[in-house]
């Protein structure tokens, strides 16, 4: 029996499959097909010979929505809108992005004006009815989006959240009339208050979901045809697995699938360190994802954003940054040394991948510091060019009057610069301390940056998991199944009122624990969160509070509420308190591997195995002795300055530091002087 | 001066913004009140030891760009006295402040006895006393109905609050408990900037961080002056009004003059007021600091928009604003108007950056900060309500691109500018009728105009207050090459089927509202860039598509025939000949200025002269709002007066339009009503 985590990255496409008969993980990376991403999926199954009908858990990560939204390559979508609101779309909430640029513009919709139609009906806050449907202003406007040839529509009312009749009538019209059409609504999408956000969260929804539909569609049917005889999953954005069906309809929500699927394994990885508290650090090709964990928990965030729009369904809260390995480093218009956003992306990919790149990356920097070097030994698909990546950096050095040492140690320490400013975002500037945090470093440049950066920000140790250039791929294997709802109501706080917040709960669990049991899960396999979004009366943001088992009354609710309050702003505040909308997280429960990695090798470092060579750190050139990580057995030391290499990434363990490799198989760095653990 | 490498430049740089950020979200934590932690109007900056912006973030221009003038207003005060752990305080318009409600708070931190860099913050506070609450107040004919005034002083002395001036102060605002957390966010933010500052200097050493700090604002100036530089070298002349009316029951305008020569010398540049009508008891006035801001976050948004913004920029910039006028507002006058003095500084700007360098600049943006507050006493709740909003208007068009509709302008930074219905229905007894971009206001030319929003808000029960500071509701956004104007701030009430305008456009104090009346409100349109005759026909078709224009407009401006959802190509081309052949065109005859302006109350306004019959031949009317336009650049605003002395076929201009409009004597200059789009006060498109 075999469980497989398969994530499609934009570049490449990473699968992880672990073996239960000798509890081994194993990993293998295909290059990505950006318009049949289904191809490197097989690809890489083929890699590691995964025969599908002895596949008995089939977990999916992919970032097909995401680069649809990104790319631009979306559905002709049509919206309609409550009469009298078409521009809610087209103003979003009429701020300027570019601050001081006189020729700013807006970004270009993903509706046009014209694809936006009105039509009578009007509900009021509470959700009563002001005006009634207008269906056959419905009638009219499914003429009109056939017209026009929509592929989708966006159905989005005002208040939808506090009622959604009008909007499922309207659906079920536009389905009736409009066979073919994708329908969707707001209140399905996102029954939440705020129509900018909601209506934009819709449309989006509908402007990727044909092109995820039909990918997973493609996906599922030609897995099925290979023998797979369980349901195929996909990692949603809060970090559960969702089946195909569920995905399809709610693409929105897989925006950040790749990404969570890290965050999820670094949560896991930690678990069994006893770490909870820590950041991880996921560097890739073109960006950097960083997020925070504590107490073994990863926080959601509802003001998420794609591009230049919002996307607020729940997502773990990432913060990215535009420095990965391929970033470009260049001199900007104000003769400033610049590295990043721009990247040299797949292609041409760094000067070293010797594709056509002229312009220095940070991977190059890294190649000429000796930090990354050819490495036959390990079967890495891409060789390194040495003599290119020199060049690159040589003549930025030239422009800059510097040494090519100077100029490349400067490329990193820029994008170790941003790096940092990602990891202060989530931690400093919330108040809370990182030096008390674990760096958790993964994807493909992460471990060849990390000691560096928790140096910068004093956190004590770095975590190198097993397999950090497919992570995301082993996060998949170890998620649970979560769902997550929301009900936008405005409920004053008072024990006069709990009753209702419980009943309202209560219809939500039945909803939550139905959709569970369609998917296999019962009993004791289900757990349920219950949360409150509280503000304060008047005030209009409002945080997430959880119900725990004690809490009977609502003033025991609200002491939680003011507790977080204060620890979130800093200062303790009084006055009637009301709940603005009900959430509930359902999880299914399943089994874990005990991840191991292929160490059968891991007699220790042979004498012939050890080679040193000169690489440069910021006190200058070092010899730094280079080790094969499968090479090293749990509790194996590796005194800086040394490079742990494997299939995929780098650890770079500088001068006056330490690795130690865990029982776990993870590697974990210290500073001299620190205590580690 | 040791020099510094640009990598240790770059680590520097991206440290001192850190801060700055840092800065921001201890307020965003700390602050208590709304008007911070919702609508963010608050700002956060680090200065050097004399008083220059040497990192800044995601703060609001109108804030932060002014704040040099407020430390140096300081030093000037106290800069002799400070310690480590001073604070200094300060709101006061006379004293390099802005509006009484931006409060200040400017923190010197020290390194061995030396003072090294100024952590500041410019927070909004909701109120700070005056006549009504909130403080501003659209009939305030003093500033001390515009709440308290702090001048420079160290409210906290080695780190000791002064527990008396404290009192005296929050004893003069209405809720004390809010004003005191925004203080202490402010004090947080500032203790937060002293520890992080700290850190730098210990990592890289005081030297370090200086050179750095002088090698960004040397880059910066070198910068802004090779763009200057790049500019033909002359005098560039532009003028424009500010609005105020006379007493009921006529309400007539005086417009009051605010006229701009901005000379270009080599690398240097000088923005002289010098003329501006004097300040007047109403708010119609601001501060030395929110004028020169103004021409600053202008001069930086059109000749250096991609780098951070920093003190070496403005440099080679040379403000004068006469004190006493309203861009240089003295005691006692009302100094609340920075909002509208701003948008009328970076209009003037405009136009003659319009004449130096029209590739790189834009038509006029909109008119106003278009304060609207409706506020009662919700008779469900019983509770007291205010609702504020400050809808964007049009930008204006450029070479490029149409200008972007309803989104904040230059001056606003990251302010969110769109509110929520669903949100404004649950909280307070307001009805969203309708809410979008208004057909037909953004200015007509080659690149359009941006639109203004236009809003339908109905009081649901009980009674409200209605009132409206805004400015830009006579004399709209100007187009520039030959582009049209965008359509004026207006503000309307509907009962039934009446639609009213107010007598006051843009200044509306108190006005009651019973349950089931409707505020119809339009913010600006931005003006149009180049001949509206040469848009691409496409175009205009697809603006009438999406309903950006009507087919009426099309026709009448742009002289694009459409019909039944297509471009008419013949009579498009006819059309558009017809309207080229139409146009008024006069002779110049040369006259001084004093011919050519009236006074009127307080006010004073241009005046183009008509003869009677050019008058009916080109039906202009009298006393009727005009512009003049010439070979390229912006137009000269006039109010016409049909006068049976003057020559036919002929126009008087003084030397200082003709400077504008770029003619002599020899030349023609073209005369036309400034556009003005059908008003039709209904919902923005009916797609039914």
């Amino acid at each position: 029996m075999k469980w497989v985590g398969i994530d499609v990255g934009g570049t490449f496409t990473d699968v992880v499959v672990y073996d239960h008969q000798d509890g081994l993980v194993r990993s293998a990376k295909r290059p990505t097909t950006p318009a049949e991403p289904e191809l490197g999926v097989f690809e890489a199954l083929e890699a590691l010979a995964v025969d599908l009908p002895r596949v008995a858990r089939f977990r999916h990560g992919a970032t097909v929505a995401t680069n649809t939204a990104l790319e631009r390559k979306g559905a002709r979508i049509g919206v309609l809108t409550t009469r009298g609101f078409r521009d809610v779309l087209m103003v979003g909430r009429g701020n300027r992005l570019d601050l001081y640029n006189i020729k700013a513009t807006r970004p270009v919709g993903l509706v046009e004006r014209t694809h936006i139609l009105e039509v009578s009906g009007r509900l009021r806050a509470d959700g009563s009815e002001m005006t009634p449907l207008d269906e056959n202003g419905v009638h009219d406007a499914a003429r009109r989006f056939e017209a026009m040839g929509v592929d989708t529509v966006a159905v989005c009312f005002l208040h939808a959240y506090a009622n959604g009749a009008h909007e499922a009538r309207a659906a079920s019209r536009l389905r009736d009339t409009l066979p073919g059409v994708l329908v969707c609504t707001s209140a399905e999408v996102l029954p939440e208050h705020r129509e900018y956000e909601r209506f934009a969260t819709t449309a989006l929804n509908a402007y990727v979901a044909p092109r995820m539909s039909g990918y997973l569609t493609r996906l599922a049917d030609r897995l099925e045809a290979e023998g797979l005889s369980v349901s195929p999953e996909i990692m949603s954005s809060s970090g559960g697995s969702w089946s195909f069906a569920r995905m399809a309809r709610l693409p929105v929500n897989s925006m950040l699938s790749g990404p969570a699927g890290g965050v999820i394994g670094a949560v896991e990885t930690c678990r069994a360190l006893q770490l909870t508290d820590f950041i991880t650090c996921d560097m890739g090709g073109t960006s950097t994802d960083v997020a925070m964990v504590r107490g073994g928990a990863y926080a959601l965030s509802m003001e998420g954003t794609i591009g230049e729009f919002p996307n607020r369904v729940p997502q773990i809260e990432i913060n990215t940054v535009g420095a990965g390995g391929g970033s470009l480093a260049y001199l900007d218009t104000g003769g400033f040394l610049n590295v990043g956003p721009r990247s040299a992306g797949a292609v041409p990919g760094p000067a070293c991948y010797g594709r056509g790149g002229t312009e220095p990356t940070v991977t190059d920097a890294n190649v000429v510091l000796g930090r990354l070097r050819p490495n036959a030994r390990l079967g890495d698909r891409i060789t390194l060019d040495v003599e290119a990546a020199e060049r690159a950096v040589d003549a930025l050095a030239d422009r800059l009057q510097l040494d090519r040492m100077t100029t490349a140690a400067g490329i990193v320490r820029i994008a170790n610069t941003r790096m940092t400013a990602a990891v202060k975002e989530i931690s400093v500037m919330r108040g809370i301390d990182p030096r008390s945090f674990a760096l958790v470093a993964f994807g493909g440049a992460g471990p060849l940056h990390a000691a560096e950066i928790a140096a910068e920000l004093a956190m004590p140790q770095v975590i190198v998991p097993p397999l950090p250039g497919a992570f995301s791929a082993f996060g998949l294997l170890v998620a649970e199944r979560r769902l997550d709802y929301s009900q936008a109501a405005l409920i004053p706080l008072t024990d006069d009122h709990l009753a209702d917040i419980r009943a309202r709960l209560e219809a939500m669990e039945d909803t939550a624990r139905k959709e569970l049991a369609d998917e296999g899960f019962g009993g004791h396999a289900v757990r349920i969160e219950h949360s409150l979004d509280i503000r304060f009366h008047g005030q209009a943001f409002e945080l997430a509070t959880p119900l725990t088992a004690g809490m009977h009354n609502a003033a025991a609710i609200g002491e939680s509420f003011r507790a977080i309050y204060a620890e979130r702003y800093s200062h303790a505040d009084s006055g009637s308190a009301e709940c603005v909308c009900l959430r509930l997280s359902a999880f299914g429960l399943g089994d874990k591997p005990a991840a191991r990695t292929d160490d059968s090798s891991a007699s220790g470092p042979s004498q012939t195995d050890v080679m040193t060579r000169t690489v440069y750190f910021d006190g200058g050139p070092e010899d730094a002795r280079v080790l094969d990580r499968a090479s090293l057995p749990p509790e194996a030391r590796v005194q800086g300055p040394a490079v742990i290499e494997e299939p995929g990434a780098v650890t770079i363990v500088p001068p006056r530091s330490t690795a130690r490799v865990a029982s776990t198989g993870a590697l974990i760095l210290v500073r001299e002087g620190e205590a580690g653990e | 001066m040791n020099s510094i490498d640009p990598i240790t430049l770059e680590v520097v740089t991206e440290g001192l913004i850190s801060v700055v950020r840092e800065m921001r979200a201890t307020v965003f934590r700390t602050a208590r009140s709304v008007a911070i932690y919702e609508a963010r109007d608050f700002s956060c900056g680090l200065f050097d030891a004399r008083g220059q912006v040497v990192a800044q973030s995601e703060d609001i221009g109108s804030h932060v760009v002014p704040l040099p003038w407020s430390v140096e207003a300081s030093l000037d005060r106290i800069g002799d006295d400070l310690e480590p752990g001073d604070v200094i305080v300060m709101n006061d318009p006379y004293l390099g402040g802005t509006h009484l409600n931006d409060v200040t708070l400017i923190y010197p931190v020290f390194h061995d006895g030396e003072l090294v860099f100024f952590p500041a913050v410019r927070e909004h506070w909701a109120d700070v006393g005056g006549a009504v609450p909130g403080s501003m107040s659209g009939s305030a004919t003093e500033i001390y109905q515009e709440g308290i005034r702090i001048p420079p002083v160290k409210l906290v002395s080695r780190g000791e609050v002064n527990h008396a001036a404290m009192e005296i102060l929050l004893s003069n605002m209405r809720v004390r408990d809010e004003r005191m957390g925004d203080f202490n966010s402010g004090l947080a933010a500032c203790r937060t900037a002293e520890r992080r500052v700290r850190e730098l200097i210990d990592r890289y050493g005081i030297e370090t961080l200086l050179s750095g700090v002088r090698t960004n604002l040397d880059r910066s100036e070198r910068r802004m002056r090779a763009q200057i530089g790049k500019l033909p070298d002359g005098r560039y002349l532009f003028e424009d009004y500010l609005e105020t009316f006379g007493p009921a029951p006529t309400h007539r305008l005086e417009p009051l003059w605010l006229p701009l020569e901005l000379t270009i010398a080599g690398d240097t540049l000088k923005a002289d007021f010098t003329g501006a009508a004097e300040q007047a008891p109403a708010p119609v006035n601001s501060t030395l600091a929110v004028t020169a801001a103004s021409v600053f976050i202008v001069l930086k948004s059109v000749l250096d928009p991609r780098q951070a913004l920093n003190q070496g920029s403005f440099r080679p910039v040379q403000v004068v604003a006469p004190k006493g006028t309203i861009v240089n507002v003295t005691h006692p006058a009302p100094a609340g108007s920075h909002g509208e003095i701003r948008k009328r500084v970076i209009a003037n700007m405009l136009g003659a950056l319009a004449q130096a360098c029209p590739e790189l600049s834009s038509a006029d943006i909109q008119r106003t900060s278009f304060h609207n507050l409706i506020g009662g006493i919700d008779p469900v709740t019983r509770k007291e309500y205010v609702h504020y909003e400050w809808s964007a208007g049009g930008n204006g068009a450029f070479a490029e691109h149409d200008g972007p509709s309803a989104m904040a302008p230059i001056d606003w930074g990251d302010l969110m500018t769109a509110q929520s219905t669903e949100v404004l229905e649950t909280r307070y007894p307001l009805h969203v009728r309708w809410t979008g971009q208004a057909a037909d206001s953004g200015g007509p030319g080659r690149t359009r105009g941006g639109l203004a929003t236009r809003r339908a808000l109905e009081l649901e029960r009980g009674e409200a207050r209605y009132s409206l500071l805004a400015d830009g509701a006579v004399v709209p956004a100007f187009g520039i090459l030959g582009g049209e104007s965008g359509a004026p701030v207006g503000s309307f009430i509907q009962r039934g089927d009446d639609v009213v305008p107010f007598p006051t456009p843009g200044k509306i104090g108190g006005h009651l509202m019973t349950a089931g009346d409707v505020i119809i409100l339009q913010s600006a349109g931005g003006g149009g860039y180049g001949d509206p005759l040469e848009r691409d026909p496409a175009e205009v078709v697809a603006d009438v598509l999406s309903g950006y224009v009507t087919v009426g407009e099309a026709a009448k401006v742009y002289g694009v025939a459409i019909s039944e959802g297509r471009l008419d190509r013949a009579a498009t081309e006819s059309l558009r000949r017809r309207h080229a052949a139409g146009r008024a065109r006069f002779a110049i005859d040369v006259v001084p200025s004093k011919a050519v302006f009236q006074a009127v109350g307080r006010g004073c306004k241009r005046i183009a002269r008509l003869a009677p019959e050019d008058a009916l031949r080109w039906q202009f009317g009298d006393d009727q709002l005009v512009e003049m336009v010439g070979a390229g650049g912006p137009p000269v605003r006039a109010w016409t007066v049909v006068d049976a002395t003057a020559a036919s076929g002929r126009l008087q201009l003084d030397e200082r339009a003709c400077a504008t409009l770029n003619v002599t004597v020899h030349d023609e200059v073209r005369l036309r009503p400034v556009y003005s789009p059908p008003l039709k006060v209904t919902a923005p498109l009916d797609t039914g």
